[in-house]
């Protein structure tokens, strides 16, 4: 049935602090930006429908803080996310390099072991680059993860990230486990309408 | 907006990370040495509990870690803030989102509690009326009820 949300699926933001995480899913959610984004207090959540082919899923954003003091708590967070954004600074080398020890976090921490993840550089609007859009390819091919740089301030980038992210997490084969299902309002004699449903469960 | 706050408040700590920061804050406390840290940790967890008393025990953790360590303030706040929300203490926690938004006026983590704070202040404000209303409905039926019976008496006197 066309307008019908038949999913809610987990998404995480994370990386170190400073990197643009909020503003991403700021202007994600709102279509805003603020220059002076405040840090984030343990993780903040927004939620979006998104529409998808014939129908709408929607999306659970749980965008964690970077800081240190939140870094024990934070993956308590994790469990049964289908998704994850990883962000670095492409202004700044480091917050890239501390990209590996955020996937190892996602690694063990996470329960869903297909999750998918995706490698996001930020701030390409600034022009002074540390990290080229070459090395960035590098580090998610390594990490077999999605990449894409954007820029949340001139909002390059942003929507597709999404995007891609929950069409990969549709297509991954276990990932849309029943319990994601909204039932209600769902019409289960209704799927053969020239429309194949895109989610397995 | 505030269906998406709702979610939000909603989400409970598992128990075993409960368990966990539990453990950690009981061997510093045995110790006699208890960090702030660890006990933010614990309290983090307890304020997101889905058991009020646990609730309750984060929040006095809280209000411990304010008087003596400066330095978190701003996370004490909010998440006394939220904990008190969670227990449906609307006014210590409206008390605790505007003694933040007056150092971050324009944090959207707390206005956002904030207007949902106000929402459920007025829900529960309306519902009081309501029972008041009904409880008035109810005296007028029995006064209309009486005015009848005496009416009825009188008739049948004459």
């Amino acid at each position: 049935m066309s307008g019908e949300i038949f999913a809610t699926l987990k998404v995480l933001i994370i990386g170190e602090s400073g990197v643009g995480k909020s503003s991403i899913l700021l202007r994600y959610t709102d279509d805003d930006f603020d220059h002076d984004q405040n840090l984030t207090i343990g993780v903040d959540f927004k939620t979006k429908v998104v529409d998808i082919d014939d129908g709408k899923v929607k999306l659970a954003i749980w965008d964690t803080a970077g800081q240190e003091r939140f870094r024990t708590l934070t993956p308590s967070f994790y469990r049964d996310a289908q998704g994850a954004i990883l962000v670095y600074d492409t202004s700044n080398k480091n917050t890239l390099v501390k990209l590996e020890s955020w996937l190892n976090e996602l690694e063990i921490y996470n329960t869903k072991p297909n999750m998918v993840k995706m490698v996001v550089g930020n701030k390409i609007d600034k022009p002074e680059r540390e990290v080229s859009r070459d090395d960035g390819i590098r580090f998610a091919r390594k990490h077999r993860t999605l990449f894409l740089e954007t820029s949340a301030k001139t909002s390059e980038g942003v929507k597709q990230a999404f995007e891609e992210l929950v069409r990969k997490i549709i297509e991954t084969e276990g990932l849309c486990e029943p319990s994601t299902l909204y039932n209600r309002g769902l019409d289960l004699n209704n799927e053969d309408d020239g429309h194949q449903s895109t989610c397995s469960c | 907006m505030s269906a998406e706050m709702e979610d939000f408040l909603k989400d409970t700590v598992n128990p075993k990370d409960l368990e966990k920061f539990e453990k950690n804050y009981r061997r510093e406390l045995e110790a006699n040495n208890v960090s702030h840290s660890t006990q933010f940790e614990y309290a983090f967890c307890l304020v997101r509990s889905q058991y009020a008393r646990d609730i309750q025990a984060g929040i006095l953790l809280l209000e411990d870690l304010m008087t003596r360590h400066a330095d978190g303030k701003r996370d004490y706040i909010y998440y006394l803030a939220i904990g008190n929300t969670r227990i449906k203490n609307y006014t210590d926690a409206a008390k605790y989102c505007k003694a933040f938004l007056q150092i971050e006026p324009n944090n959207t983590q707390v206005l956002g509690l904030e207007t949902y704070i106000k929402k459920k202040v007025d829900q529960e404000s309306m519902k009081g009326m309501a029972v008041a209303g009904g409880a008035a409905l109810v005296i007028g039926g029995i006064v209309g009820l009486g005015i009848a019976l005496a009416k009825n008496k009188k008739n049948n006197n004459q």
